[in-house]
């Protein structure tokens, strides 16, 4: 049968080791008996000052403990955020992905800015069959030379 | 009559991917400047073209550029072709007098993408 023999710190012992622990020579044992002795209720208001910085160091290691509700409402409002601010910016590029610019006025009719893409490749005409001759050296050849033909039709 | 000299630049990417990369993959290109610099000027038509527009084409990005009678714009563009044409592939060049006139570069993979840049002065009949 094992006995485990309970060692209290008495008072005397504690004033030695918080001594020590301002010389910074306490060991970890020490400190943790230390600790103990600080935890305890009805202590003479000497020991004030160390219950309040050990006091400290216990409630920073205490774990905290978050509710689901609170993280969800968090994550809500974190989702919220960056919708309103991300969310136009992408909805603004992808309308802004096809247009068409003429005389500095924008032109935003699908119909209008296609016509347009193939007047420029009218002007371009000249250069058309060589950019499909040049393209043979570049892989997926065939269907890089039927898009050309889409946009040249 | 008096001839019109339009100056034309288009780009063409092609390659599959999201919307995002291919509106950027020609930002580190210097003709992207042009683009800035005179897309939305009087007498310019820029155009772009991207995915959504492209559905079905597999093209990523089309843009172009038309110029009418703008010899400075055009200059600059044959300045920023010669800073983009290091590293790419010059598949054709006419020169006339001294200046280019045509222009037609294959640019370096850039990832998925592969890139294509065009440019060519042409002279029309004023109507």
């Amino acid at each position: 049968m094992i006995f485990k023999m309970k060692y209290k710190v008495s008072y005397a012992e504690a004033d030695r080791l918080i001594e020590k622990y301002y010389d910074g020579l306490t060991t970890g044992t020490e400190e943790k008996q230390l600790q103990k002795f600080l935890m305890q209720s009805n202590l003479p208001d000497r020991f004030k000052p160390e219950q309040a910085i050990f006091g400290y160091f216990d409630h920073k290691k205490a774990k905290t403990h978050v509710s689901m509700l609170s993280y969800m409402r968090w994550t809500a409002v974190a989702a919220i955020v960056l919708l309103i601010a991300v969310g136009p910016q992408l909805f603004v590029s992808a309308n802004q992905s096809n247009y068409a610019y003429i005389d500095g006025i924008k032109v935003s009719d699908m119909r209008q800015i296609k016509t347009q893409a193939l007047a420029s490749l009218v002007d371009i005409s000249s250069s058309k069959d060589e950019v499909k001759e040049s393209l043979k050296s570049i892989n997926d050849t065939e269907l890089i030379k039927q898009q050309l033909d889409v946009f040249s039709k | 009559m008096r001839p019109i000299k339009k100056y034309l630049i288009l780009t063409l990417v092609f390659g599959l991917g999201s919307i995002l990369p291919t509106l950027q993959a020609q930002s580190d290109l210097q003709i992207s400047k042009a683009f800035d610099q005179f897309g939305e000027r009087k007498g310019v038509v820029m155009v772009e073209l991207t995915d959504e527009m492209l559905n079905g084409y597999d093209f990523s990005l089309f843009k172009s550029l038309t110029i009418k009678d703008n010899p400075s714009a055009a200059d600059f563009i044959r300045k920023c072709l010669l800073k983009d044409e290091v590293g790419a592939k010059k598949v054709k060049q006419v020169v006339t007098n001294g200046i280019a006139t045509s222009i037609y570069l294959q640019l370096p993979r850039k990832g998925q993408f592969y890139r294509l840049i065009l440019f060519n002065e042409v002279f029309k009949p004023e109507q």
